[in-house]
C-alpha cells in the first residue's frame, strides 16, 4: 500500500472565495483548521508563519481564522512545526493543538505521542494532524540560490512557488517561470534522500496537489479524528468534493510518485546501509513489503 | 534502664534516613536522634568551574520532590552574584510558580500522611481531592515554567518568556474553580488531623523558627553572618551515629532552629500553635494562602510585559544569595561568578535546618509517635544530605568519617 491507510480519498476544495484566492491549492488545510478552530475541535494550531525574510517560515501557534489565514500557502524550505508544539501547550496553554505537518513531521509527531520522553502531557493534547505531502524541502539557502541563480529572479519578487508537472514553478506579478525539477535535484537536504513517505502516511488527513486539477487537492482521510472534522466541514459547506474517480490525473500519478519515491529511497537505504552509515529505517533485505513505510 | 528503640529506614518521606529513640520503662523518649543516612550527591562539586546557566539546570535536579525551590534559589543566587535586577513580570512568574508548587508538594504530603490521619470511609474522598489540586496546580507550573518536574523555563536574569494572554485567562479560570475545592480539602485535612487525637504537646520544641519570608522568600532577611555549620560529631552525642549521618548541621545564631509552613506562619503572621497538629494545620491553611496568591497574581499579570533583563554573564565573584521558601522550609542557594564561570555553590536546604530540631522533638512522649513527629516535617533528605568540608587551604577533608567524593 503505497499510499497507507486511509478510510477514504477524494477530490476537495475550499468553497469559501478567499481562501481559494491565497491557498496553495485546494485550500484544504487553512479551511479544515478554520472551521476546527470556530467549532472548537482545536483552539490553535501550529503553521508555518510568515517572518520579515521572504520565504522563510517560522512556526507560529495560530489562534485565529485571521493567523491561519496568514500562514497559507507552501513555502519551500523548513519550519520546525514540531518544535513548537510544546510551547502551543506551555507558554500559550492550548490543550486541543492542531499542527500542520509534512510526512517526516508527522512520523516525529507519532513518534513523540507513542514514546513521550520530554513531553509530558503533550501526546494527548494534539488533536489534528494535518498531513501534507512531501517529495523533497531544500534549505533556504539551496531555494535562494537555485530561483535566483536558475531562474535568474530576485527571490523578493516571487509571490508563489509550487511543483508540479515535472518542474518547479515560480509566479512572479508579471511572469511565471519553472525549472525542470532534475535542476533542482541535488539542491534538496540529505534526509530526503531516504524519506520513504510521500503522501503524510501518519496524518490524520493529509492532501497534496498531485492527482488533482488546479485549484483543487486531494485528499485521504486516514483516522477517525481525521474524519470527524473533514465529515462535519463537508456538511457545514465549507468543503466541496468531487470522487477521485472524476477528476484528472487521479489517483493513478500519486500510486506512481509514491512508488518512485519508495524505491528510490529504498535504494538509498540499502546503500547507505552497506557502507554501514546510520540510517532511521529498515534496509529491504530486514521487512516484508521493501516499500513499507517503516 | 534505658532501651533503644530504631526505625531505619523512616517511612513515608522522602529519602533515607533514621531514627533513633532512646525509652524508658514506659516507652517513652528520653533522648531523640534523627539523621540523614542518604548518600551525598556532590552537586554543589560538580557546579563550580561550570557556566552559570547550567547551575539552575543542575540544582533543579537535586530532588525531584522540590525542584522548584531549588531551580528558583538557583537562578536567584545567580541573579544576585550578576547583580540582575529581574524585570517584575518575571518575578510574578516565578512566584506563580512556587505558589502554585507549594499546593503540589503539600497535596502529596496530604498523601503521604493519609495512612496516620485519615479514615478508611474517607480515603478515596481524601485521595481524589489530592489529585485533583495536583492536576490544577501542576498545569499553572507547566505553563507557567515550561515544565511540571524540571521547569525550564526559570532563567538566569527572569523567564524564558511570558505566557499567552489566552493561556492567563485559562489558568485564572481553572484556579478559581478549584478554589471552592481547595477550600473544602484543607477543611477536611484539618478536620482529620484533629480527629487522630494526637496528644497535647506532641512534637512541640522550643527551637526557633527560621523563615525568609511568608511564602516566596526574601534574600534580605537572610543573615549570613548568624549561620553556623558544624560536623555531626560536634551535634550528636553519639560516636556512631556521628559517623554515620550524611548531612552537616546548620546553626542559626548557635542554635537548631524549624524551618516549613509553621516557622512561616509563626514569623510572619500570629501563628502561636507548636507542635505536630500545629504543623499540618499551617501546611493546609498554606495551601489556601498560595492559591489567592496565584489568582492575585494572574489577574495582575500583564502577558506583553518583558521577562528577561539584559546582563553580562561574566561575573564579579559577588558572592550571591538566593533565598526561596520551600514547602519544607527555606532554600538558600549562594554562588559567585567570575571569568564566566561559577566559583564557588553552596545550598543550604530546608530539611538540613530541620534534622536537628526534629530527633529533639520526639522527645517526652511514647516512642510509637515518633514516625507521626518525624512526619509532621514532611521531611526531604536526598537535598539535605551535605557536601563535605574541605579545608581551602590544604585541601585536606577535615573529618575523614564522611563520605568522599
Ligand atoms: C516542502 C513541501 C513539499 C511539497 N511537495 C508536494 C508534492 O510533491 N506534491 C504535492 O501534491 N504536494 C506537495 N506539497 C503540499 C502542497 O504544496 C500544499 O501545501 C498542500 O497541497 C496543501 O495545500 P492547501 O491549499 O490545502 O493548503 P493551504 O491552505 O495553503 O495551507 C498550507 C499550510 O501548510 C503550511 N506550510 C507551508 N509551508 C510549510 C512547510 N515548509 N512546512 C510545514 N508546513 C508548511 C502553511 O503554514 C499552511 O498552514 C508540499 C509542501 C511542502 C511544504
Ligand atoms: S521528503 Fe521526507 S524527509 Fe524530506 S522534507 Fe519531505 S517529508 Fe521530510
Amino acid at each position: 500500500m503505497v499510499l497507507g491507510t486511509y478510510k477514504e480519498v477524494v477530490a476537495a476544495r475550499s468553497t469559501d472565495k478567499q481562501i481559494q484566492k491565497i491557498a496553495q491549492d485546494g485550500g484544504i488545510v487553512s479551511g479544515l483548521f478554520c472551521y476546527a478552530l470556530d467549532e472548537g475541535l482545536i483552539d490553535g494550531a501550529v503553521v508555518a508563519g510568515p517572518t520579515d525574510v521572504m520565504w522563510k517560515p517560522e512556526p507560529m501557534v495560530a489562534m485565529s481564522s485571521d493567523e491561519i489565514l496568514a500562514a497559507a500557502g507552501t513555502k519551500y524550505t523548513f519550519s520546525p512545526n514540531v518544535w513548537m508544539l510544546k510551547q502551543a501547550v506551555r507558554q500559550y496553554g492550548l490543550e486541543k493543538v492542531g499542527t500542520v505537518a509534512i510526512p517526516c513531521q508527522s512520523m516525529g509527531i507519532r513518534k513523540m505521542q507513542s514514546y513521550p520522553f520530554g513531553v509530558r502531557f503533550l501526546a494527548d493534547k494534539i488533536a489534528l494532524t494535518l498531513g501534507i505531502f512531501c517529495m523533497e524541502n531544500f534549505p533556504y539557502e539551496s531555494l535562494r540560490t537555485f530561483i535566483s541563480e536558475k531562474a535568474g529572479v530576485d527571490f523578493d519578487l516571487v509571490e508563489k512557488m509550487d511543483i508540479g508537472k515535472g518542474k518547479f514553478w515560480i509566479e512572479t506579478a508579471d511572469q511565471t517561470l519553472t525549472i525542470p525539477l532534475k535542476e533542482t535535484h541535488g539542491y534538496e537536504q540529505n534526509g530526503c534522500k531516504v524519506c520513504l513517505d510521500y503522501v503524510c502516511e501518519l496524518a490524520d488527513v493529509s492532501t497534496g496537489s498531485v492527482g488533482t486539477p488546479d485549484g483543487w487537492s486531494t485528499v485521504f482521510v486516514r483516522t477517525d479524528a481525521g474524519e470527524t472534522v473533514f465529515k462535519q466541514a463537508v456538511e457545514a459547506g465549507l468543503i466541496e468534493t468531487k470522487s477521485m474517480d472524476d477528476v484528472k490525473p487521479g489517483l493513478g500519478l500519486l500510486e506512481k510518485l509514491a512508488t518512485d519515491k519508495k524505491t528510490k529511497a529504498m535504494k538509498v537505504i540499502d546503500e547507505r546501509k552497506a557502507m554501514g552509515l546510520p540510517v532511521p529505517y529498515k534496509g529491504s533485505s530486514e521487512k516484508e513489503d521493501p516499500l513499507a513505510n517503516i | 534502664m534505658s532501651e533503644r528503640v530504631v526505625i531505619s529506614p523512616t517511612s513515608r518521606q522522602e529519602g533515607h534516613a533514621e531514627l533513633v529513640m532512646e525509652v524508658d520503662d514506659e516507652g517513652i523518649v528520653t533522648k531523640g536522634r534523627y539523621f540523614s543516612i542518604t548518600p551525598v550527591r556532590g552537586l554543589e562539586k560538580m557546579l563550580t568551574g561550570k557556566a552559570p546557566e547550567s547551575a539552575p539546570v543542575y540544582a533543579q535536579r537535586i530532588c525531584g520532590v522540590c525542584p522548584i525551590p531549588h531551580t528558583l534559589a538557583s537562578a536567584e543566587a545567580m541573579d544576585d552574584s550578576l547583580g540582575i535586577e529581574i524585570p517584575k513580570a518575571a518575578r510574578q512568574l516565578r512566584e506563580l510558580t512556587l505558589a502554585a508548587h507549594h499546593i503540589n508538594s503539600h497535596a502529596i504530603h496530604q498523601f503521604l500522611i493519609a495512612p496516620d490521619v485519615v479514615p478508611d470511609d474517607l480515603m478515596v474522598t481524601a485521595i481524589n481531592s489530592v489529585s485533583e489540586i495536583r492536576k490544577t496546580v501542576q498545569m499553572v507550573v507547566d505553563i507557567v515554567a515550561g515544565e511540571g518536574i524540571h521547569p525550564s523555563d526559570i532563567r538566569i536574569g527572569g523567564m524564558a518568556s511570558n505566557i499567552s494572554e489566552v493561556a492567563r485567562k485559562r489558568l485564572y479560570a481553572r484556579c478559581k474553580q478549584l478554589k471552592p475545592k481547595l477550600d473544602a480539602h484543607v477543611e477536611l485535612i484539618i478536620g482529620l488531623v484533629a480527629d487522630k487525637g494526637f496528644p497535647e504537646g506532641l512534637g512541640v520544641t522550643n527551637a526557633p523558627t527560621l523563615a525568609t519570608d511568608i511564602l516566596y522568600g526574601n534574600r534580605e532577611n537572610f543573615d549570613l553572618d548568624r549561620f553556623t555549620e558544624i560536623m555531626p560529631e560536634s551535634w550528636f552525642d553519639d560516636p556512631e551515629i556521628a559517623k554515620r549521618a550524611c548531612s552537616t548541621v546548620p546553626l542559626y545564631d548557635g542554635r537548631n532552629v524549624e524551618v516549613g509552613p509553621r516557622a512561616r506562619l509563626a514569623t510572619y503572621g500570629d501563628f502561636k500553635e507548636r507542635g505536630v497538629v500545629a504543623q499540618h494545620v499551617a501546611r493546609a491553611l498554606e495551601m489556601k494562602t498560595a492559591l489567592s496568591k496565584i489568582i492575585d497574581t494572574l489577574a495582575e499579570l500583564d502577558t506583553s510585559a518583558p521577562v528577561m533583563a539584559d546582563f553580562d554573564i561574566r561575573g564579579t565573584n559577588k558572592l550571591g544569595v538566593g533565598a526561596i521558601e520551600g514547602p519544607r522550609g527555606m532554600d538558600v542557594h549562594m554562588a559567585q561568578v567570575a571569568n564566566g564561570k561559577t566559583q564557588f555553590y553552596s545550598c543550604l536546604v530546608p530539611t538540613t535546618w530541620n534534622i536537628p530540631t526534629m530527633g529533639i522533638a520526639t522527645e517526652g512522649f511514647h516512642h510509637e509517635f515518633g514516625p507521626h513527629v518525624i512526619r509532621a516535617y514532611d521531611p526531604c533528605l536526598s537535598c539535605a544530605t551535605h557536601m563535605i568540608v574541605i579545608d581551602d587551604e590544604d585541601r585536606s577533608i577535615l573529618k575523614d568519617e564522611m563520605v568522599r567524593i
